[in-house]
């Protein structure tokens, strides 16, 4: 069941266009993030849903009703900030349990509706506490309870991580997706962290200069990039300008790089001769006897794995892993690298050059 | 040669001690990072290093020079803070030329050198601009490229890459970590990020509430944890208890909670001693067909890009997180029965901590 259905929906802020023209629909339940750079017009986007701006053009509707003229107040949505937003004299009891009172429900309701979210996200014994008592991470748990407590079905959160250590973001974020599944809440979630949308969405909004360029569930997108600008920014990957040396039957591609040394890649729509870009992750890269010559030029530790950083005969950087037990070659050393063409996926060269289709501002 | 030296740093704020006897080497021309979790005293640490903060007793040596009470400006170290401290009234070329322009510079290699420098930070077509019309993100980078251009040898870096959008982030680890590399500076860079650390520090220095507690290149911290905290900080651990049963060859063997039993590494600690045995993530094995350690059900999978993590539920254990490449995503789903392995060198064993094990391994 559609929950929330976006029509057309423009952003305008005097002659900036924060959003433009954009159509959405989400599931009842759905987790979606809205995934983007800095500016791209991600956060505009959920405080129309929410109602805290007014669209300059298009509809929102939620449960099926046009709700443009609806406030804030009356859209029973959930709405968690970046900068923790709590009430600093308040206890994490009276944070939890205010958009009850304000409703005017028994104070018996109040308690028991406080108590039973904060037990939902393990900060009922810190009920008694005031805010700047707790830590960044236990802070936004309760901001998260409050937001829930109200009974609504939908949640935006807007960048609710962000301000938090990198580590505290990692459990929190699985917290999160945990609780809102088992509520059976829709939630929209904007984040700048490719990493972080990739492991709490069901679904990604890739949005780019107000416009959503892509969308998919964290697999597709991953896998099955459909634009330049999406295998860059949804994980590491290595770019290659090269074109298109042959073409199977099928489909199956195989690129000229610019030293001249042919690579197989997967299936694509372009003919010989075209320009094209293939995109391979660093884990798809693999050392072989032959294969691309390159010459490694840094090595670096990642924990589970080795990051060897190269330059190739091609004149192309290229990085692949290697486990963290393995033989790690020197810098300087000659390496033979071959990808794996499945997971090559191949575009057409941009007309304005990589680096523009990758810009991240 | 030790370029900078904390000896027995103590600094207390009220009844919290922000240093608590640290002790600190940084090497001549070494990347270093300080990282921790929020309140652990990495700001303290960098503001005492350069000069802001006095610490109530300890030395700080500059070169074998005690600089402990030389005033900031006398140090020739820059800071780089989490407020930015642009001038206002600068564009941001005016910001980042400043250093060499008042150090009387030759105008065209410093012109160079800052050209460079705004190509390294993604921020050569803003250098018009003035402070207050970038975002955080952008002022950071500016901050970044005016500390570079300071001239310092020494660069203290308090979470220069905080303020950045992710993505941006991942370039600028490496593009930093070559400049500083190139200009032949000493930095120490404090954060919260493991992998930025992991990926940047020539060695990286963990601190917790005020102490050091333990220093190793990147690998030596990750491989050869000193303790359950690192052990889960530099990389997540499973964390499980048990008492040693016996230890013989390189193998110690444990029992762990409902009669379970596990390998670990050898030690030398008595049997019937109450440990806590941890296993990276990435280092905890799952089959549906082999034996292993316990049985479990997958009860979630988490795509994270190049990893997934498979979380299974163990009878008397808990929780175990499982971290594969995601080639592995379509092997295994919900509900699947799967046993739990690991080769016993790459489980750590601890003593039991004292103070419990949640308050441990808190990162918060």
């Amino acid at each position: 069941m559609t929950k929330i259905k976006l029509e057309h929906i423009t952003m305008r802020f005097g002659n900036i266009f924060a959003v433009r023209d954009i159509n959405l629909e989400v599931q009842s339940g759905e987790y979606v993030t809205i995934l983007g750079p800095s500016g791209c017009g991600k956060t505009t986007l959920i405080k129309v849903i929410a109602g805290i701006l007014t669209p300059t053009e298009g509809r929102v509707f939620i449960d099926g009703n046009e709700v443009n003229d609806i406030p804030i107040e009356d859209r029973d949505v959930g709405y968690v900030f970046q900068n923790i937003a709590l009430f600093p004299h308040m206890d994490i009891m009276d944070n939890v349990g205010y958009g009850q009172r304000v409703r005017n429900a028994s104070e018996e309701d109040t308690v028991a509706i406080s108590n039973e979210y904060l037990e939902l996200v393990k900060m009922l014994d810190r009920s008694g506490y005031i805010p700047s008592e707790l830590s960044g991470g236990e802070q936004q748990k309760v901001a998260l309870a409050r937001a829930l407590a109200s009974g609504s079905k939908m949640l935006m959160l807007d960048e609710p991580l962000s301000a938090l250590d990198a580590r505290v973001r990692v459990e929190l974020r699985y917290d999160i997706r945990r609780l809102v599944k088992r509520l059976g809440i829709t939630v929209l979630h904007v984040t700048h962290d490719q990493e972080e949308a990739m492991s709490v969405s069901d679904r990604i909004v890739l949005m780019r200069n107000g416009t959503i360029f892509e969308t998919g569930t964290p697999l597709e997108i991953y896998r099955h990039p459909r634009s330049i600008f999406a295998a860059y920014f949804i994980g590491e990957t290595n770019l290659i300008e090269c074109s298109v040396a042959q073409k199977s039957k099928n489909g199956k591609t195989t690129v000229r790089l610019r030293d001249g040394s042919m690579v197989k890649a997967g299936k694509s729509i372009y003919s010989v001769g075209d320009p094209v870009v293939i995109s391979v992750r660093p884990e798809h890269v693999y050392t072989a006897t032959d294969g691309l010559r390159a010459v490694v030029k840094d090595i670096v530790f990642m924990g589970t794995y080795w990051r060897v950083r190269t330059e190739a005969d091609s004149e192309d950087y290229v990085e692949y892993n290697i486990s963290a037990d393995s033989q790690v070659p020197m810098r300087g050393d000659e390496v033979f690298l071959v990808f794996n063409k499945k997971a090559s996926v191949v575009f057409a060269r941009p007309y304005e050059g990589i680096w523009e289709a990758i810009r991240l501002e | 040669m030790p370029r900078i030296r904390l000896e027995n740093i103590v600094k207390r704020f009220g009844t919290v001690a922000a240093a608590d006897d640290l002790s600190l080497t940084v090497n001549d021309g070494e990347y270093l990072c300080i990282l921790g979790p929020t309140g652990a005293g990495k700001t303290t640490c960098m503001r005492i290093i350069c000069g802001l903060t006095d610490p109530d007793s300890g030395h700080v040596y500059f070169d074998d020079r005690d600089v402990t009470r030389l005033e900031v400006n006398m140090r020739e170290a820059t800071m780089l803070s989490q407020v930015y401290s642009l001038f206002p009234q600068m564009n941001v070329y005016e910001n980042v030329m400043f250093g060499p322009l008042i150090k009387e510079w030759d105008e065209e290699s410093s012109r160079q050198m800052v050209k460079n420098i705004f190509h390294m930070v993604h921020m050569e077509e803003r250098v018009n601009a003035y402070p207050n019309e970038l975002s955080g993100g952008q002022q950071q980078r500016i901050a970044l490229a005016r500390a570079l251009a300071s001239g310092s040898k020494i660069l203290l870096l308090d979470e220069p890459l905080r303020a950045l959008d992710a993505r941006l982030r991942l370039e600028l680890r490496k593009e930093l970590r070559s400049m500083v590399k190139e200009m032949g500076l000493t930095a120490v860079h404090v954060t919260h990020d493991q992998e930025e650390a992991l990926e940047m520090a020539d060695r990286i220095a963990v601190i917790r509430d005020g102490r050091i507690i333990q220093v190793g290149t990147p690998k030596e911290v990750f491989e050869e944890p000193k303790t359950p905290f690192v052990a889960n900080f530099v990389g997540r651990s499973n964390m499980i208890e048990g008492v040693i049963a016996s230890a013989e060859g390189d193998v110690a063997t444990v029992t762990g909670n409902g009669g379970t039993v596990f390998k670990a590494r050898y030690t030398d600690r008595a049997v019937g001693s109450k440990v806590l045995v941890a296993v990276k993530i990435g280092n905890t094995k799952i089959s549906l067909t082999e034996d292993g350690y316990f049985k479990g059900r997958i009860e979630r999978k988490l795509y994270e890009g190049a990893t997934i993590t498979v979380e299974v539920n163990v009878p008397d254990i808990g929780t175990v997180s499982v971290k594969l490449p995601n080639r592995k995503f379509d092997d295994f789903e919900i509900d699947d029965e799967v046993s739990v392995n690991w080769s016993p060198e790459k489980a750590f064993v601890f003593d039991y901590p004292e103070n419990g094990l949640e308050d441990e391994l808190r990162v918060d």
